[in-house]
């Protein structure tokens, strides 16, 4: 049966297999032709070792029902393939019911073949799989047939361990190709968003990594906390079966499945994600093991939680329903910006070193994409505050440039303005002494009109350049302690009589803890005077003025003294409530509309501020508010300059 | 009769001045800056200066200096267009600090409070 021309042609065959493609499944098949045409057998099977498990699989076969292939699994020792793995040497049975290391596969119908060879394929001293061939009838197999499958065997193994190698070689092209697509889709968006759900629905892929379930943590550096961002994942094992049906249907290139839109808005609403982003954890040494991958800035791999001392808090294992997971760090520059966690919760799929691998290039990507991101706020942040700054720096600059302007002109003008009034006195005294003849006596009033007009009119005049001048050089502060009450009392007690005569009530609620507070009195009394009189004027017919005053902390051991002050005067139309800070606005005839940019000016160089709210059909409220504690730099300059 | 020796610059307020002040029943004696005050005084002693404080040549504020060394019993009264200078320590000096004003009455009122001191 066996002869050397056989032996040639075995050698022939195994050639051409040799020089085929070096796909695995292809190669196999090759080898089951070739021993079917050499050897008359029922029944042929190839199965290889898998390393990371340590058992031999079902890869090709002949003769037997293949439909459940899959589940043909031996460890090496277990059953007649598992022996002949296990101790490197051939072995024939005669009759598989009667040897107690049988062991036979229901799925494939192995209890059929009686009789059996079983030869290892070994490459350098190892074991790589081992190749069977069966019959239905018991017999015995003799020399010249084992050493026949023995040839063949040790003439294929090399072919097979190629293919093996290929297939690997393939599958690392396979991850590089999706490593170089998605650093290419995260190169081309400034979306963090997107570049990070490309990151992690990377991991997700078959192609790479294929966990389960990924979850990306950030820095919060304000609390200290790695905080849950987005979570990618199915939602329950249902949801994870649905998914890999759908996902093995649609092999579309990666760019496009990277493109497509729907997947992407479709995580945001998933449990998992809203789960994802609840969680919290403090970046605390002895705290999480979250904490600690960041800390340490080292990925880890946790194969068992529960029996594993490095987990500090059992309750993750509990969150993640997993007892299996693997944490990656993200940094940048030396900085930590977050974590990736990922499990394989669904199909508890074991982490391996090359998984890990993989994790940490894709955390690399996300790392960058985190920092690009963080750097772009932060840069968009900076440019906005300068934006800011220089709109203010310019205001206050026009600002500054017009109180100068205007401080000149005023005085530019004052001198004329005090000859003209003075002389315009001077004129109206003469003419008022005048003795004139009767015809002429009507001139002499018209005269004495006339010089009047003038003089009221440069009264007016300089009264405006004198509140010009206080808004634009309002000088220093003549501080000293002064009681809040009293000063109020003493601004009502002024207005009394218009009050009567207007009809208004003036209700006060003054809290008495307040006492003296250090301000410029006279400057104060100008500010509440220029405000009672608004409100009185806003209500020709009477009503009543609520005026208050509390202690308020503005910040942190800062109190404030509030007066507030409200009138039912009806509020102000919007455009005016606008302006009435504004410079030489005013509604009223005659006036300046510096009354209350100079009341503005005044609280605010006390280190308080003034702000008004405006209730249209009630009324107006105006707060005043002034430091409790005032530094009382001018006192002895107010008493020496008197 | 009380001698008044009213600094100033401007023409027209040394003028009114003047008259108001001769109204009032005052001899006023005129100079349109610090070096012709410094004449005047070598004339004859003034009984009270106003003295403007913006004027070309030497300001207002340096002549009090020299005048409160020089002449320290002469009152002195500050009149200036505006009030900002009140906050200039070396005012102190000076007996009296007014804003010019086409309204004399408030300059007349105190010049008569320091003649009667």
């Amino acid at each position: 049966m066996f002869d050397d021309n056989l032996g040639l042609e075995i050698l022939k065959e195994v050639a051409k297999i040799s020089n085929s493609v070096a796909n695995l499944e292809n190669t196999l098949n090759q080898i089951i032709e070739v021993i079917r045409s050499k050897m008359h057998v029922d029944a042929i099977a190839i199965f290889l070792l898998d390393e990371e498990s340590q058992q031999l699989r079902l890869k090709a076969s002949s003769g037997a029902r293949t439909n459940r292939a899959d589940l043909v699994r031996l460890k090496v020792g277990q059953g007649l393939t598992g022996w002949a793995a296990e101790k490197k040497m051939s072995l024939a049975i005669s009759d598989t019911l009667h040897d107690p290391r049988s062991f036979h596969f229901k799925e494939i119908e192995e209890e059929k073949f009686r009789s059996m060879l079983s030869v290892p394929m070994i490459v350098n001293n190892t074991c790589i799989g081992v190749i069977n061939a069966g019959m239905e009838e018991t017999r015995v197999f003799s020399e010249n047939e084992i050493s026949l499958l023995e040839t063949i065997s040790s003439q294929v193994s090399g072919c097979i361990r190629n293919a093996l190698l290929y297939d690997q070689s393939q599958k690392l092209v396979k991850e590089l190709t999706i490593l170089y697509d998605v650093s290419l889709a995260v190169q081309t968006t400034i979306n963090v968003e997107q570049g990070l759900w490309i990151i992690l629905s990377g991991l997700t892929r078959g192609e790479a990594g294929g966990f389960n379930r990924v979850i990306l943590f950030a820095v919060n550096e304000k609390t200290n906390e790695l905080e849950g961002m987005m979570g990618l994942g199915p939602d329950s094992a249902e949801d994870a079966h649905r998914i890999w049906a759908s996902l093995s249907k649609m092999e579309g290139s990666l760019q496009q499945w990277i493109v497509s839109e729907t997947e992407k808005d479709g995580y945001q609403r998933s449990a998992f994600n809203t789960f994802a982003r609840s969680l919290r954890f403090p970046i605390k040494s002895g705290e999480s093991l979250l904490a600690e991958a960041v800390l340490q800035k080292k990925p880890l791999n946790v194969t068992n939680a529960r029996n594993d001392p490095r987990v500090m808090r059992k309750d993750l294992i509990d969150v993640l329903g997993t007892n299996a997971f693997a944490i990656a760090p993200l940094v940048a520059y030396e900085r930590s910006l977050g974590a990736i966690l990922v499990d394989n919760r669904y199909n508890n799929k074991p982490i391996i070193d090359a998984n890990m691998e993989l994790l940490t290039r894709f955390a690399t990507h996300a790392s960058w994409v985190l920092e690009n991101s963080r750097l772009f706020s932060q840069l968009s942040e900076t440019n906005r505050e300068l934006l800011s700054t220089k709109e203010q720096l310019g205001h206050s600059e026009k600002l500054a440039a017009m109180g100068e302007l205007s401080a000149e002109v005023a005085h530019e003008i004052k001198n004329p303005l005090v000859s003209i009034g003075g002389f315009a006195r001077r004129l109206q005294d003469k003419i008022a002494k005048l003795q004139v003849e009767e015809q002429y006596q009507q001139d002499c009033k018209s005269a004495l009109k006339y010089s009047e007009i003038i003089v009221t009119e440069v009264e007016r005049l300089e009264s405006l350049l004198k509140d010009i001048l206080l808004l634009s050089k309002p000088g220093d502060l003549n501080l000293r302690e002064y009681p809040v009450d009293a000063l109020l009392k003493e601004i009502i007690d002024l207005f009394q009589a218009k009050l009567l005569e207007k009809n208004i009530k003036v209700q006060t609620t003054l809290d008495t803890n307040i006492g003296s507070i250090a301000m410029d009195d006279q400057k104060m009394k100008q500010v509440l005077i220029n405000l009672l009189y608004n409100s009185i004027e806003s209500m020709p017919n009477g009503g009543k003025i609520l005026i208050v005053t509390y202690l308020e902390m503005a910040t942190k051991d800062s109190p404030m003294v509030t007066i507030r002050i409200e009138d039912a005067g009806g509020g102000i139309p919007l455009e005016v409530f606008f302006n009435v800070f504004h410079p030489f606005f005013t509604t009223k005839h005659g006036g300046t509309g510096l009354g209350l940019p100079i009341c503005k000016k005044i609280v605010e160089n006390h280190g308080g501020n003034i702000r008004m709210e405006n209730h249209i059909g009630k009324g107006l409220i105006v707060y005043i508010q002034l430091p409790l504690h005032n530094v009382c730099t001018y006192n002895s300059k107010t008493e020496s300059a008197g | 009769m009380k001698k008044i020796l009213v600094v100033d610059d401007e023409h027209n307020i040394r003028l009114l001045y003047k008259e108001e002040l001769e109204d009032a029943g005052y001899e006023v004696i005129l100079a349109a800056s610090a070096a012709e005050a410094e004449q005047k005084l070598q004339e004859g002693k003034p009984d009270l200066i106003t003295l403007d404080i913006k004027m070309p040549g030497m300001g207002g504020i340096e002549f009090l200096d020299n005048l409160k060394q020089n002449h320290r019993s002469i009152p002195v009264i500050l009149c200036s267009a505006y009030g900002s200078y009140k906050q200039d320590f070396r005012v102190w000096a000076s007996d009296a600090y007014i804003v010019k004003s086409a309204d004399m009455s408030e300059l007349k009122a105190t010049i008569k409070e320091i003649f009667d001191h």
